[in-house]
């Protein structure tokens, strides 16, 4: 008896997905390692099969020729680092986020302060408001928008033009000013959503901390940059990096925008992956484009770290403080 | 709003200590300054409110207009005659009345992929804070390590393997990737090691009840709150998703809201392709996300806590 179960319990371990439908295991004392693992192997089960297998096929695919399909070292890798186009919709997205990101933050950092300060009313409603995107697919938002921004569509567009100040109705979808036109929607979607992590981060600020420095004479707007911003500086360094990791994935959005106003189907390195994989049927260079792809994110990310902790000691300090 | 309020204007405190007539008015100044700063702060959150909620409601008075009406009336306005009838009656069914299939489909995918992540993130986050057990670190060590892996990178490879399963073009297809969600796992086992005392759950066993029975009848009703913001997480990052069913999915009959709406809405440039679908396009858009903005009130503070609760303790 004794054997049998320790039997059971090493198959459960080894195979963890026979324990899942084990209701026996209710009955019969279980350890708590065997119910560990059988409650973590529906999620490690799926996740080998559809994240780490994806995960480790796209880096051995990226090793092999398009034509042969036999093994080629970093030849894929090659053609990405010389393909002009790739690096100019990268360096698109950087610019991109060099001002989409920021201006979202600041917008974000300053509604959420907003909303705490005590000069604002119906702070509900507002919260509601701004956090409403959050529900929109992109892809309804970027239409909604397209259409919004379209002159044959949106008569708001010629005021400019019947006042004199334009020559002619604005289009921001024409080429020249489609990449501001897509900020302007990336932003409608997101500043809201970082407005409300910020919002709930400031409510863990000790509020006796604000009443002292208001009992000092601080004004609001002092209360704000000097004692609310520094504390939830964490979040606004995971915010940032999730918009950096969101602009450089970019994709639903300029489909749309390509669809409406033809801005072309590699106007994002995503599209442009997209675009190798699926109208040319390039895998192994699309998958190498990926892994290229992910590495300048972790780049990106590990870059923005690097400054925030030099310059503001984002983390050393409060983590000090936290723990 | 209002204690903030009365404290940020101390003078009106001091004035009820010492009732000096210029104290009196340092009071009323304070309040008035108050009142001038409160209208300026309201002004700008409206502003910004109206830069959110302008193409919303745009989007629902266009949805009321005809082609012919979109193109010649006001913008902003509603069109002297409603035509909602005839695009709801078009919706549903011009082009082959795709519409209803991409619907039922959306409710499909982001009801299954819901529940069954909710689920499995569940199970495994508990186990993460609950058990220790070998192999728990290095479990969790992958839970976090993928946070950062961008998940569009695995979109090509995901194709190519589910090419070879015969998942193309499936339900299971779509929803199987989707159920790994590892912000889902990492945000129950922050949850759980939070809401569940250990000491509750080893009084279970002292009664004898075994670890599955234990979480049952006493852990899963503490992890409920967890579990409905994990639920609206995934519904709606379901129910949003585009680019994993535009690859995965061949079939019209198959796709999701968003992949059919945009593919209406690739044929609106193309001249003589037949009559451009303006008006479904934008009531499929409406239909789309209304259910969300009728519920969206009641589930705000479900969404916003799970998120930030990954934000804050997730960094």
């Amino acid at each position: 008896m004794q054997l049998s179960e320790q039997s059971e319990l090493a198959s459960t371990v080894i195979q963890p997905e026979t324990a899942t439908r084990g209701r026996w295991s209710v009955r019969r004392p279980t350890s708590p390692s065997q119910a560990g693992w059988a409650m973590t192997s529906p999620f490690l089960i799926l996740y080998l099969l559809f994240f780490l297998a994806p995960f480790i096929y796209s880096i051995v695919l990226s090793l092999r020729s398009p034509r042969t399909g036999g093994f080629v070292g970093l030849f894929n890798y090659g053609n990405v680092v010389g393909n002009g186009e790739y690096w100019s919709a990268v360096v698109r997205m950087a610019y991109f986020g060099v001002i989409q990101v920021t201006a979202m933050i600041v917008i974000a950092i300053g509604l959420a302060l907003l909303l705490d300060s005590p000069y604002c009313r119906g702070k509900k409603f507002f919260a509601l408001a701004y956090f409403f995107p959050y529900a929109v697919p992109g892809i309804i938002a970027a239409v909604m928008w397209a259409f919004l921004l379209e002159p044959d569509l949106d008569n708001a567009l010629e005021v400019p033009h019947l006042l004199g100040i334009a020559s002619g109705p604005l289009n921001p979808l024409s080429f020249r000013f489609v990449l501001y036109a897509l900020m302007l929607i990336v932003t409608w979607e997101w500043a809201g959503y970082n407005m409300t992590i910020l919002l709930t981060s400031l409510t863990s600020v000790p509020r006796e901390i604000l009443e002292s420095g208001r009992i000092d004479g601080a004004s609001e707007l002092a209360l704000a940059w000097r004692i609310k911003l520094p504390m939830v500086r964490r979040t606004v360094a995971f915010i940032t990096v999730i918009s950096i990791i969101g602009t450089l994935q970019l994709f639903n959005e300029p489909m749309i925008l390509n669809d409406i106003a033809s801005i072309g189907s590699t106007y994002t390195p995503n599209e442009f992956i997209y675009n190798t994989a699926f109208t040319f049927g390039n895998e192994q260079l699309a998958a190498a484009q990926s892994v290229v792809l992910a590495l300048i994110t972790v780049a990106a990310t590990a870059a923005f770290y690097g400054i925030m902790r030099r310059r503001f000691d984002m983390f050393g300090a409060v983590r000090g403080g936290r723990r | 709003m209002s204690a903030i309020g009365r404290a940020a204007a101390p003078p009106s405190s001091t004035q009820r200590a010492t009732p000096t007539r210029s104290a009196r008015a340092a009071g009323r100044r304070a309040r008035s300054a108050h009142r001038t700063k409160t209208a300026i702060g309201t002004s700008v959150a409206a502003l910004a409110a109206i830069y959110v909620l302008a193409p919303i409601y745009w989007l629902i008075v266009a949805s009321s207009k005809n082609t012919g009406q979109l193109f010649n009336s006001q913008t902003f306005l509603p069109a002297s005659h409603l035509s909602w009838a005839e695009n709801f009656k078009l919706l549903f069914t011009v082009d082959g009345g795709y519409f209803k299939y991409w619907l039922l489909n959306s409710i499909i995918y982001a009801v299954l992929t819901a529940t069954l992540a909710t689920a499995v993130s569940t199970l495994c986050g508990y186990a993460l804070a609950k058990y220790r057990f070998r192999g728990r670190r290095v479990v969790f060590g992958m839970v976090v390590g993928s946070l950062l892996v961008p998940s569009t990178a695995l979109v090509v490879p995901l194709f190519l393997l589910e090419h070879d399963f015969g998942f193309i073009n499936t339900y299971q297809g779509v929803i199987l990737p989707l159920l790994v969600y590892p912000f889902g796992v990492y945000l129950m086992s922050l949850f759980a090691a939070d809401a569940v005392p250990d000491s509750l759950v080893d009084a279970a066993r002292v009664d004898g009840s075994g670890e599955f029975r234990a979480f049952w009848k006493i852990s899963r009703p503490l992890l409920m709150p967890g579990m409905v913001t994990l639920f609206l997480l995934t519904f709606i990052g379901t129910w949003n998703n585009y680019f994993l069913p535009l690859v995965l999915l061949g079939s019209t009959t198959r796709f999701p809201l968003t992949v059919g709406l945009s593919a209406w809405a690739s044929e609106l440039n193309l001249a003589g392709a037949g009559q451009p679908l303006y008006p479904e396009v934008i009531l499929g858009s409406v239909v789309s996300v209304l259910p969300m903005l009728i519920l969206f009130p009641f589930l705000q503070k479900y969404i916003a806590r799970g998120l930030t609760f990954g934000a804050i303790v997730g960094e």
